[in-house]
Protein backbone atom coordinates (compact mmCIF):
# COMPACT_ATOMS: atom_id res chain seq x y z
CA UNK A 1 0.00 0.00 0.00
CA UNK A 2 2.71 2.48 0.99
CA UNK A 3 4.83 1.41 -2.20
CA UNK A 4 2.12 1.93 -3.89
CA UNK A 5 1.26 5.47 -2.63
CA UNK A 6 5.02 6.18 -2.94
CA UNK A 7 4.92 5.16 -6.49
CA UNK A 8 2.51 7.65 -7.37
CA UNK A 9 4.13 10.60 -5.79
CA UNK A 10 6.81 9.77 -7.45
CA UNK A 11 5.04 9.80 -11.01
CA UNK A 12 3.31 13.48 -9.82
CA UNK A 13 6.57 14.49 -9.02
CA UNK A 14 8.18 13.72 -12.22
CA UNK A 15 5.01 14.49 -13.97
CA UNK A 16 5.75 18.59 -12.33
CA UNK A 17 9.22 18.74 -13.02
CA UNK A 18 8.55 17.73 -16.47
CA UNK A 19 5.92 20.04 -16.96
CA UNK A 20 7.57 23.25 -14.85
CA UNK A 21 10.22 22.32 -17.62
CA UNK A 22 8.39 22.28 -20.82
CA UNK A 23 6.33 25.48 -18.99
CA UNK A 24 9.64 27.48 -19.35
CA UNK A 25 10.40 26.65 -22.32
CA UNK A 26 6.54 27.98 -23.61
CA UNK A 27 7.10 31.07 -21.22
CA UNK A 28 10.10 32.90 -22.42
CA UNK A 29 9.20 33.64 -26.22
CA UNK A 30 6.02 34.77 -24.62
CA UNK A 31 7.89 37.33 -22.05
CA UNK A 32 10.37 38.11 -25.01
CA UNK A 33 7.81 39.51 -26.86
CA UNK A 34 6.08 41.65 -24.02
CA UNK A 35 9.51 42.54 -23.21
CA UNK A 36 10.02 43.43 -27.02
CA UNK A 37 6.23 45.61 -26.74
CA UNK A 38 7.15 47.44 -23.64
CA UNK A 39 10.37 48.61 -24.86
CA UNK A 40 8.39 49.46 -28.47
CA UNK A 41 6.08 51.28 -26.22
CA UNK A 42 9.32 53.50 -24.59
CA UNK A 43 10.48 54.37 -27.86
CA UNK A 44 7.36 55.87 -28.34
CA UNK A 45 7.05 57.65 -25.54
CA UNK A 46 10.41 58.70 -25.81
CA UNK A 47 10.73 59.31 -29.38
CA UNK A 48 7.14 61.17 -30.10
CA UNK A 49 5.91 62.39 -27.03
CA UNK A 50 8.89 63.87 -25.26
CA UNK A 51 8.07 62.08 -21.90
CA UNK A 52 10.38 62.33 -19.22
CA UNK A 53 12.23 59.09 -18.50
CA UNK A 54 10.55 58.35 -14.97
CA UNK A 55 7.02 58.99 -16.60
CA UNK A 56 7.85 57.19 -19.72
CA UNK A 57 8.73 53.96 -17.73
CA UNK A 58 5.58 54.41 -15.48
CA UNK A 59 3.49 54.73 -18.24
CA UNK A 60 5.50 51.42 -20.24
CA UNK A 61 4.87 49.88 -16.63
CA UNK A 62 1.30 50.32 -16.08
CA UNK A 63 0.89 49.16 -19.96
CA UNK A 64 2.85 45.72 -19.65
CA UNK A 65 1.72 42.71 -17.98
CA UNK A 66 4.02 41.20 -15.00
CA UNK A 67 6.72 40.30 -14.52
CA UNK A 68 8.38 42.65 -17.07
CA UNK A 69 5.99 45.43 -15.47
CA UNK A 70 7.70 45.36 -12.41
CA UNK A 71 10.95 45.96 -13.64
CA UNK A 72 9.75 49.31 -15.62
CA UNK A 73 8.58 49.85 -12.22
CA UNK A 74 11.18 49.30 -9.65
CA UNK A 75 13.45 51.18 -12.01
CA UNK A 76 11.60 54.77 -12.30
CA UNK A 77 11.08 54.58 -8.09
CA UNK A 78 14.73 53.50 -8.16
CA UNK A 79 15.48 56.86 -8.98
CA UNK A 80 13.52 58.39 -6.50
CA UNK A 81 14.77 56.20 -3.74
CA UNK A 82 18.30 56.61 -3.51
CA UNK A 83 19.44 60.16 -4.18
CA UNK A 84 22.78 58.72 -5.10
CA UNK A 85 22.54 56.11 -7.93
CA UNK A 86 22.70 57.12 -11.15
CA UNK A 87 19.76 56.17 -13.76
CA UNK A 88 22.11 53.10 -14.60
CA UNK A 89 22.69 51.61 -11.40
CA UNK A 90 19.38 51.86 -10.62
CA UNK A 91 17.83 49.84 -13.58
CA UNK A 92 20.95 47.31 -13.63
CA UNK A 93 19.09 46.67 -9.81
CA UNK A 94 15.91 46.96 -11.07
CA UNK A 95 16.53 44.32 -13.68
CA UNK A 96 18.61 41.98 -11.55
CA UNK A 97 16.38 41.94 -8.54
CA UNK A 98 12.90 41.08 -10.61
CA UNK A 99 14.94 38.91 -13.11
CA UNK A 100 14.35 35.75 -11.11
CA UNK A 101 10.50 36.28 -11.23
CA UNK A 102 11.31 35.50 -15.05
CA UNK A 103 11.88 32.83 -17.62
CA UNK A 104 14.36 34.89 -19.85
CA UNK A 105 18.03 33.76 -19.29
CA UNK A 106 21.75 35.63 -19.53
CA UNK A 107 21.62 36.86 -23.11
CA UNK A 108 18.27 39.20 -22.69
CA UNK A 109 19.71 40.33 -19.28
CA UNK A 110 22.77 41.86 -20.86
CA UNK A 111 20.81 43.53 -23.68
CA UNK A 112 18.53 45.42 -21.01
CA UNK A 113 21.90 46.28 -18.84
CA UNK A 114 23.47 47.48 -21.99
CA UNK A 115 20.29 49.70 -22.95
CA UNK A 116 20.25 51.11 -19.47
CA UNK A 117 23.83 52.49 -19.56
CA UNK A 118 22.85 54.79 -22.62
CA UNK A 119 19.00 55.40 -21.42
CA UNK A 120 18.25 58.90 -20.74
CA UNK A 121 21.77 60.85 -21.64
CA UNK A 122 21.73 61.64 -25.21
CA UNK A 123 19.72 63.35 -27.95
CA UNK A 124 16.22 61.38 -29.13
CA UNK A 125 17.70 59.93 -31.84
CA UNK A 126 20.67 58.54 -30.53
CA UNK A 127 17.77 56.97 -27.78
CA UNK A 128 15.66 55.59 -30.88
CA UNK A 129 18.81 53.88 -32.32
CA UNK A 130 19.80 52.50 -28.72
CA UNK A 131 16.20 50.98 -28.30
CA UNK A 132 15.59 49.53 -31.88
CA UNK A 133 19.10 47.72 -31.49
CA UNK A 134 18.18 46.42 -28.35
CA UNK A 135 14.59 45.19 -30.06
CA UNK A 136 16.66 43.70 -32.47
CA UNK A 137 19.00 41.76 -30.33
CA UNK A 138 15.70 41.01 -28.32
CA UNK A 139 14.22 39.37 -31.36
CA UNK A 140 17.41 37.10 -31.67
CA UNK A 141 17.01 35.69 -28.72
CA UNK A 142 12.85 35.42 -29.21
CA UNK A 143 13.68 33.42 -32.66
CA UNK A 144 16.38 31.32 -30.93
CA UNK A 145 13.69 30.76 -28.09
CA UNK A 146 11.19 29.79 -30.24
CA UNK A 147 13.54 27.53 -31.94
CA UNK A 148 13.83 26.16 -28.13
CA UNK A 149 10.36 26.01 -27.37
CA UNK A 150 9.54 23.23 -30.77
CA UNK A 151 12.47 21.42 -29.85
CA UNK A 152 12.07 21.20 -25.88
CA UNK A 153 8.67 21.79 -24.78
CA UNK A 154 7.38 18.32 -26.07
CA UNK A 155 10.35 16.39 -24.80
CA UNK A 156 10.14 17.71 -21.15
CA UNK A 157 6.61 16.60 -20.80
CA UNK A 158 6.82 13.54 -21.79
CA UNK A 159 10.71 12.98 -20.17
CA UNK A 160 9.63 13.93 -16.66
CA UNK A 161 7.12 11.43 -16.75
CA UNK A 162 9.20 8.57 -18.46
CA UNK A 163 11.93 8.92 -15.50
CA UNK A 164 9.62 8.94 -13.23
CA UNK A 165 7.77 5.69 -14.76
CA UNK A 166 11.90 4.48 -14.72
CA UNK A 167 12.66 5.09 -11.02
CA UNK A 168 9.11 3.23 -10.06
CA UNK A 169 10.31 0.11 -11.93
CA UNK A 170 13.45 0.57 -10.82
CA UNK A 171 12.40 0.81 -7.22
CA UNK A 172 10.16 -2.08 -7.17
CA UNK B 1 18.48 80.40 -1.32
CA UNK B 2 20.71 77.20 -1.22
CA UNK B 3 17.77 75.07 0.15
CA UNK B 4 15.68 76.39 -3.05
CA UNK B 5 18.25 74.30 -5.21
CA UNK B 6 19.44 72.00 -3.24
CA UNK B 7 16.87 69.22 -4.20
CA UNK B 8 18.58 69.44 -7.88
CA UNK B 9 22.35 68.43 -6.37
CA UNK B 10 23.85 65.12 -5.98
CA UNK B 11 24.10 63.91 -2.88
CA UNK B 12 28.22 64.50 -2.60
CA UNK B 13 27.49 67.97 -3.54
CA UNK B 14 24.87 68.63 -0.93
CA UNK B 15 27.11 67.61 2.08
CA UNK B 16 29.29 70.10 0.69
CA UNK B 17 27.28 72.79 0.28
CA UNK B 18 25.44 72.56 3.25
CA UNK B 19 28.83 73.01 5.18
CA UNK B 20 28.44 76.81 3.71
CA UNK B 21 27.63 78.48 6.83
CA UNK B 22 23.64 79.52 6.85
CA UNK B 23 24.05 83.31 6.30
CA UNK B 24 25.92 82.04 3.22
CA UNK B 25 23.79 80.09 2.10
CA UNK B 26 21.18 82.37 2.46
CA UNK B 27 23.09 85.16 -0.37
CA UNK B 28 23.84 82.40 -2.69
CA UNK B 29 23.35 83.18 -6.16
CA UNK B 30 25.53 80.94 -8.45
CA UNK B 31 26.68 77.79 -7.97
CA UNK B 32 29.58 76.62 -10.45
CA UNK B 33 30.77 72.96 -10.96
CA UNK B 34 33.14 72.38 -13.53
CA UNK B 35 33.79 68.64 -14.48
CA UNK B 36 37.75 67.92 -12.36
CA UNK B 37 38.00 71.85 -12.09
CA UNK B 38 37.65 73.47 -8.67
CA UNK B 39 33.74 74.41 -7.42
CA UNK B 40 33.05 77.96 -7.65
CA UNK B 41 30.12 79.66 -5.57
CA UNK B 42 28.84 83.18 -6.47
CA UNK B 43 26.84 84.98 -3.62
CA UNK B 44 26.73 88.95 -3.20
CA UNK B 45 28.75 89.52 -6.83
CA UNK B 46 31.78 87.69 -5.43
CA UNK B 47 32.99 84.42 -6.39
CA UNK B 48 34.76 82.05 -4.41
CA UNK B 49 36.26 78.36 -4.68
CA UNK B 50 35.27 75.81 -2.00
CA UNK B 51 37.57 73.55 -0.18
CA UNK B 52 36.04 70.06 0.63
CA UNK B 53 35.76 70.83 4.23
CA UNK B 54 33.47 73.91 3.14
CA UNK B 55 35.70 76.65 3.61
CA UNK B 56 35.93 79.46 1.02
CA UNK B 57 39.30 80.56 -1.02
CA UNK B 58 39.99 83.07 -3.26
CA UNK B 59 42.48 80.88 -5.14
CA UNK B 60 41.70 77.50 -6.36
CA UNK B 61 44.48 75.73 -4.23
CA UNK B 62 43.05 72.65 -2.52
CA UNK B 63 39.57 73.13 -3.72
CA UNK B 64 37.02 70.29 -3.78
CA UNK B 65 36.55 69.58 -7.97
CA UNK B 66 33.53 67.62 -8.97
CA UNK B 67 34.16 63.87 -10.37
CA UNK B 68 32.80 62.42 -13.99
CA UNK B 69 30.48 60.52 -11.73
CA UNK B 70 28.72 63.77 -9.84
CA UNK B 71 28.68 65.92 -12.91
CA UNK B 72 26.73 62.89 -14.94
CA UNK B 73 24.08 62.35 -11.82
CA UNK B 74 23.70 66.29 -11.72
CA UNK B 75 23.26 66.39 -15.24
CA UNK B 76 20.52 63.38 -14.62
CA UNK B 77 18.55 65.23 -12.00
CA UNK B 78 18.75 68.75 -13.98
CA UNK B 79 17.17 67.22 -16.66
CA UNK B 80 14.92 64.80 -15.20
CA UNK B 81 16.37 61.48 -16.97
CA UNK B 82 15.68 62.45 -20.12
CA UNK B 83 17.96 64.58 -22.15
CA UNK B 84 16.10 63.57 -24.96
CA UNK B 85 13.37 66.06 -23.86
CA UNK B 86 15.39 69.20 -23.53
CA UNK B 87 16.60 69.66 -27.13
CA UNK B 88 14.86 73.30 -27.11
CA UNK B 89 17.04 74.18 -24.05
CA UNK B 90 20.10 72.45 -25.31
CA UNK B 91 20.45 74.45 -27.94
CA UNK B 92 19.83 77.95 -26.29
CA UNK B 93 22.48 76.42 -23.56
CA UNK B 94 20.56 76.25 -20.65
CA UNK B 95 17.84 74.80 -18.68
CA UNK B 96 15.30 75.91 -16.86
CA UNK B 97 14.08 74.21 -13.66
CA UNK B 98 11.00 74.43 -11.19
CA UNK B 99 11.26 77.52 -9.02
CA UNK B 100 12.60 79.68 -12.16
CA UNK B 101 16.28 78.67 -11.40
CA UNK B 102 18.08 79.02 -14.62
CA UNK B 103 21.22 75.99 -14.78
CA UNK B 104 24.09 77.27 -17.66
CA UNK B 105 25.55 74.60 -19.65
CA UNK B 106 28.64 74.65 -21.80
CA UNK B 107 30.37 71.65 -23.60
CA UNK B 108 31.17 70.62 -26.69
CA UNK B 109 28.15 71.49 -29.53
CA UNK B 110 26.92 69.51 -32.19
CA UNK B 111 26.36 71.43 -35.39
CA UNK B 112 23.88 70.95 -37.56
CA UNK B 113 23.90 72.64 -41.21
CA UNK B 114 26.05 75.02 -38.99
CA UNK B 115 23.29 75.91 -36.61
CA UNK B 116 24.21 74.48 -32.89
CA UNK B 117 21.63 71.78 -32.40
CA UNK B 118 22.68 70.82 -28.86
CA UNK B 119 25.28 70.52 -26.41
CA UNK B 120 26.96 66.61 -26.20
CA UNK B 121 29.74 66.23 -23.57
CA UNK B 122 28.67 68.77 -20.92
CA UNK B 123 31.18 69.34 -18.92
CA UNK B 124 30.71 73.04 -17.04
CA UNK B 125 27.49 73.87 -14.76
CA UNK B 126 26.30 77.36 -13.47
CA UNK B 127 23.38 76.67 -11.21
CA UNK B 128 21.48 80.55 -10.87
CA UNK B 129 19.34 80.47 -7.92
CA UNK B 130 16.51 82.66 -8.62
CA UNK B 131 14.62 84.76 -6.44
CA UNK B 132 11.64 86.25 -6.57
CA UNK B 133 11.78 89.29 -4.95
CA UNK B 134 7.90 90.79 -3.89
CA UNK B 135 8.03 94.63 -3.94
CA UNK B 136 11.06 94.58 -5.84
CA UNK B 137 9.56 98.09 -7.70
CA UNK B 138 8.14 99.60 -5.11
CA UNK B 139 10.06 102.18 -5.03
CA UNK B 140 10.03 102.60 -8.92
CA UNK B 141 7.31 101.99 -10.07
CA UNK B 142 5.02 105.13 -8.57
CA UNK B 143 7.68 107.01 -11.37
CA UNK B 144 6.85 105.24 -13.85
CA UNK B 145 2.48 105.54 -14.06
CA UNK B 146 0.88 107.18 -16.63
CA UNK B 147 -2.06 109.05 -14.60
CA UNK B 148 -3.87 109.95 -17.85
CA UNK B 149 -4.42 106.26 -19.55
CA UNK B 150 -4.32 104.97 -15.41
CA UNK B 151 -1.78 102.38 -16.80
CA UNK B 152 1.69 102.00 -17.27
CA UNK B 153 3.91 104.40 -19.06
CA UNK B 154 6.42 102.38 -21.72
CA UNK B 155 9.55 101.92 -19.80
CA UNK B 156 13.00 100.27 -21.18
CA UNK B 157 15.20 99.45 -18.59
CA UNK B 158 18.60 98.91 -18.87
CA UNK B 159 21.42 97.12 -16.76
CA UNK B 160 24.46 95.11 -17.34
CA UNK B 161 23.89 91.36 -16.37
CA UNK B 162 23.02 90.49 -13.31
CA UNK B 163 21.26 93.81 -11.56
CA UNK B 164 17.82 92.58 -10.84
CA UNK B 165 16.30 93.42 -14.19
CA UNK B 166 14.43 90.07 -14.67
CA UNK B 167 13.12 90.39 -10.57
CA UNK B 168 12.29 93.85 -11.16
CA UNK B 169 10.13 93.64 -14.16
CA UNK B 170 8.41 90.36 -12.97
CA UNK B 171 7.36 92.19 -9.81
CA UNK B 172 6.12 94.93 -12.19
CA UNK B 173 4.07 92.51 -14.02
CA UNK B 174 2.97 90.96 -10.87
CA UNK B 175 2.27 94.52 -9.13
CA UNK B 176 0.14 95.75 -12.49
CA UNK B 177 -2.00 92.41 -12.81
CA UNK B 178 -3.19 92.54 -9.59
CA UNK B 179 -3.87 95.83 -9.08
CA UNK B 180 -1.49 97.28 -6.61
CA UNK B 181 -0.68 100.82 -8.09
CA UNK B 182 1.10 102.71 -5.13
CA UNK B 183 -0.22 106.09 -4.27
CA UNK B 184 -3.08 107.61 -3.10
CA UNK B 185 -4.58 108.57 -6.25
CA UNK B 186 -4.17 105.47 -7.92
CA UNK B 187 -5.37 103.02 -5.08
CA UNK B 188 -8.57 102.51 -7.08
CA UNK B 189 -7.05 101.65 -10.39
CA UNK B 190 -7.78 98.22 -11.51
CA UNK B 191 -5.53 95.63 -12.41
CA UNK B 192 -4.47 95.84 -16.05
CA UNK B 193 -4.35 92.97 -18.65
CA UNK B 194 -0.71 91.84 -18.64
CA UNK B 195 1.12 89.71 -21.77
CA UNK B 196 4.63 88.75 -20.79
CA UNK B 197 7.03 87.23 -23.61
CA UNK B 198 9.40 84.82 -21.85
CA UNK B 199 11.54 84.04 -24.29
CA UNK B 200 14.39 82.09 -21.82
CA UNK B 201 11.82 81.26 -19.16
CA UNK B 202 13.47 83.66 -16.35
CA UNK B 203 10.70 85.89 -15.63
CA UNK B 204 7.47 83.53 -15.19
CA UNK B 205 9.98 80.33 -15.01
CA UNK B 206 7.01 78.46 -16.55
CA UNK B 207 7.30 74.27 -16.60
CA UNK B 208 4.83 73.03 -18.93
CA UNK B 209 3.09 76.42 -19.46
CA UNK B 210 2.58 77.00 -15.72
CA UNK B 211 3.97 80.01 -14.34
CA UNK B 212 6.14 79.09 -10.79
CA UNK B 213 6.38 82.60 -10.02
CA UNK B 214 3.89 84.66 -8.85
CA UNK B 215 3.13 87.33 -11.88
CA UNK B 216 -0.73 88.03 -10.97
CA UNK B 217 -3.68 86.79 -11.98
CA UNK B 218 -4.47 89.07 -15.05
CA UNK B 219 -1.15 87.84 -16.45
CA UNK B 220 -0.71 85.52 -19.46
CA UNK B 221 2.89 84.02 -20.64
CA UNK B 222 4.24 83.32 -23.78
CA UNK B 223 6.68 80.91 -22.46
CA UNK B 224 9.90 79.95 -24.44
CA UNK B 225 8.73 82.02 -27.62
CA UNK B 226 10.92 84.23 -29.73
CA UNK B 227 10.27 87.50 -28.43
CA UNK B 228 9.29 89.32 -31.76
CA UNK B 229 6.55 86.91 -32.79
CA UNK B 230 5.48 86.53 -29.28
CA UNK B 231 4.50 90.11 -28.52
CA UNK B 232 2.79 89.92 -32.15
CA UNK B 233 0.58 86.87 -31.26
CA UNK B 234 0.02 88.28 -27.39
CA UNK B 235 -1.16 91.47 -29.40
CA UNK B 236 -3.52 89.76 -31.43
CA UNK B 237 -4.76 87.02 -29.33
CA UNK B 238 -4.78 87.88 -25.67
CA UNK B 239 -5.48 91.57 -26.23
CA UNK B 240 -2.57 92.76 -23.61
CA UNK B 241 -2.73 96.12 -21.92
CA UNK B 242 0.69 95.78 -20.53
CA UNK B 243 3.06 93.51 -22.35
CA UNK B 244 6.57 93.04 -20.79
CA UNK B 245 9.24 91.30 -22.75
CA UNK B 246 13.43 90.53 -21.67
CA UNK B 247 16.40 91.84 -23.21
CA UNK B 248 15.45 93.02 -26.30
CA UNK B 249 17.90 93.67 -28.92
CA UNK B 250 17.01 92.60 -32.24
CA UNK B 251 15.60 94.10 -35.25
CA UNK B 252 12.56 92.61 -35.02
CA UNK B 253 12.34 93.11 -32.05
CA UNK B 254 11.97 97.07 -32.58
CA UNK B 255 9.08 96.15 -34.96
CA UNK B 256 7.00 94.42 -33.03
CA UNK B 257 7.69 97.13 -29.54
CA UNK B 258 6.45 99.56 -32.29
CA UNK B 259 3.69 97.78 -33.21
CA UNK B 260 2.38 97.72 -29.75
CA UNK B 261 2.66 101.19 -28.95
CA UNK B 262 1.07 102.04 -31.83
CA UNK B 263 -1.75 99.89 -30.72
CA UNK B 264 -2.13 101.58 -27.18
CA UNK B 265 -0.49 98.94 -25.36
CA UNK B 266 2.11 100.09 -22.65
CA UNK B 267 5.32 98.16 -23.09
CA UNK B 268 8.00 97.24 -20.47
CA UNK B 269 11.36 96.20 -21.56
CA UNK B 270 15.06 95.11 -20.42
CA UNK B 271 17.64 95.66 -22.25
CA UNK B 272 21.53 94.96 -21.60
CA UNK B 273 23.42 98.32 -21.34
CA UNK B 274 25.55 99.81 -18.84
CA UNK B 275 23.54 103.13 -18.95
CA UNK B 276 21.66 105.41 -21.58
CA UNK B 277 24.32 106.54 -23.48
CA UNK B 278 25.64 102.82 -24.05
CA UNK B 279 22.14 102.03 -25.17
CA UNK B 280 21.84 104.47 -28.06
CA UNK B 281 25.37 103.05 -29.32
CA UNK B 282 22.91 99.79 -30.04
CA UNK B 283 21.01 100.91 -33.62
CA UNK B 284 17.66 99.09 -32.44
CA UNK B 285 17.72 101.04 -29.20
CA UNK B 286 18.64 103.94 -30.45
CA UNK B 287 15.83 103.70 -33.30
CA UNK B 288 13.05 102.97 -30.84
CA UNK B 289 13.98 105.89 -28.14
CA UNK B 290 14.17 108.00 -31.43
CA UNK B 291 11.16 106.59 -32.02
CA UNK B 292 9.54 107.73 -28.57
CA UNK B 293 8.24 103.64 -28.35
CA UNK B 294 9.52 104.10 -24.68
CA UNK B 295 8.32 107.17 -22.78
CA UNK B 296 10.67 106.37 -19.41
CA UNK B 297 14.21 104.92 -19.48
CA UNK B 298 15.52 103.02 -16.22
CA UNK B 299 18.70 102.51 -15.36
CA UNK B 300 19.59 100.21 -12.56
CA UNK B 301 23.19 99.82 -10.83
CA UNK B 302 23.64 97.23 -8.53
CA UNK B 303 26.14 98.61 -5.47
CA UNK B 304 26.72 97.19 -2.08
CA UNK B 305 23.94 99.18 -0.33
CA UNK B 306 21.16 97.38 -2.73
CA UNK B 307 19.97 98.16 -6.35
CA UNK B 308 19.61 101.77 -7.28
CA UNK B 309 17.90 103.08 -10.20
CA UNK B 310 17.81 106.16 -12.21
CA UNK B 311 14.65 107.06 -14.00
CA UNK B 312 14.98 108.90 -17.26
CA UNK B 313 11.29 110.38 -18.29
CA UNK B 314 11.18 111.91 -21.69
CA UNK B 315 7.54 112.45 -21.31
CA UNK B 316 6.54 116.62 -20.61
CA UNK B 317 3.81 117.80 -19.39
CA UNK B 318 0.65 115.84 -20.88
CA UNK B 319 2.42 116.23 -24.45
CA UNK B 320 3.92 113.11 -25.63
CA UNK B 321 7.09 112.89 -26.23
CA UNK B 322 8.86 114.40 -29.41
CA UNK B 323 11.02 112.44 -31.77
CA UNK B 324 14.18 113.70 -30.97
CA UNK B 325 13.93 113.94 -27.03
CA UNK B 326 15.10 111.54 -24.20
CA UNK B 327 18.59 111.39 -23.94
CA UNK B 328 19.90 112.32 -20.19
CA UNK B 329 23.13 114.10 -21.39
CA UNK B 330 20.00 117.03 -23.16
CA UNK B 331 18.94 116.96 -19.48
CA UNK B 332 19.44 120.81 -19.24
CA UNK B 333 17.49 121.43 -22.61
CA UNK B 334 14.40 120.04 -22.11
CA UNK B 335 11.89 119.45 -19.07
CA UNK B 336 13.58 115.96 -18.47
CA UNK B 337 12.88 114.61 -14.39
CA UNK B 338 15.37 112.93 -13.03
CA UNK B 339 15.10 111.43 -9.89
CA UNK B 340 17.19 108.45 -8.25
CA UNK B 341 15.73 105.79 -6.10
CA UNK B 342 17.44 103.27 -3.49
CA UNK B 343 16.52 100.22 -2.21
CA UNK B 344 17.69 97.12 -1.33
CA UNK B 345 18.06 94.03 -3.76
CA UNK B 346 16.70 91.46 -0.80
CA UNK B 347 14.02 93.69 0.54
CA UNK B 348 10.72 91.66 1.60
Amino acid sequence: MIKLLGAVLILFAGAMIGFQQAAGYAERPRQLRQLAHALQRLETEIGYGHTPLPEALERTAAAAPEPIASIFGKAATGIWETESFTFRESWEQAVKAQWGATSMRGGEQAVLIRLGSTLGISDKEDQMKHIRLALQQLKAEEDAARDDQARYEKMWKSLGILIAVLIVILMV
Amino acid sequence: MLARVVHLLPAELKTLLERLPEQMQEQLEEIRIREGRPLEVGFRGMSRFMTIDGNLRQTADGAYKPSADTCRKLLERITNYSLYAMEEELRRGFITVSGGHRIGLAGRTILEGGAVRGIRDIGAFNIRVAREVIGASALLLPKLIDRARKTLHSTLILAPPQQGKTTLVRDMARTVSYGLWPGYEASGWPGRKVGIVDERSEIAACVRGIPTFDVGPRTDVMDACPKAEGMMMLLRSMSPEVLVADEIGRPEDGEAIREASHAGVSVVATAHAYDLQDARGRPVLRKLLDDGAFTHVVELKRTEQGVMHRVVSAETQGRPAPRDLPPSQRAGEGPVHVSIGRQRADDP
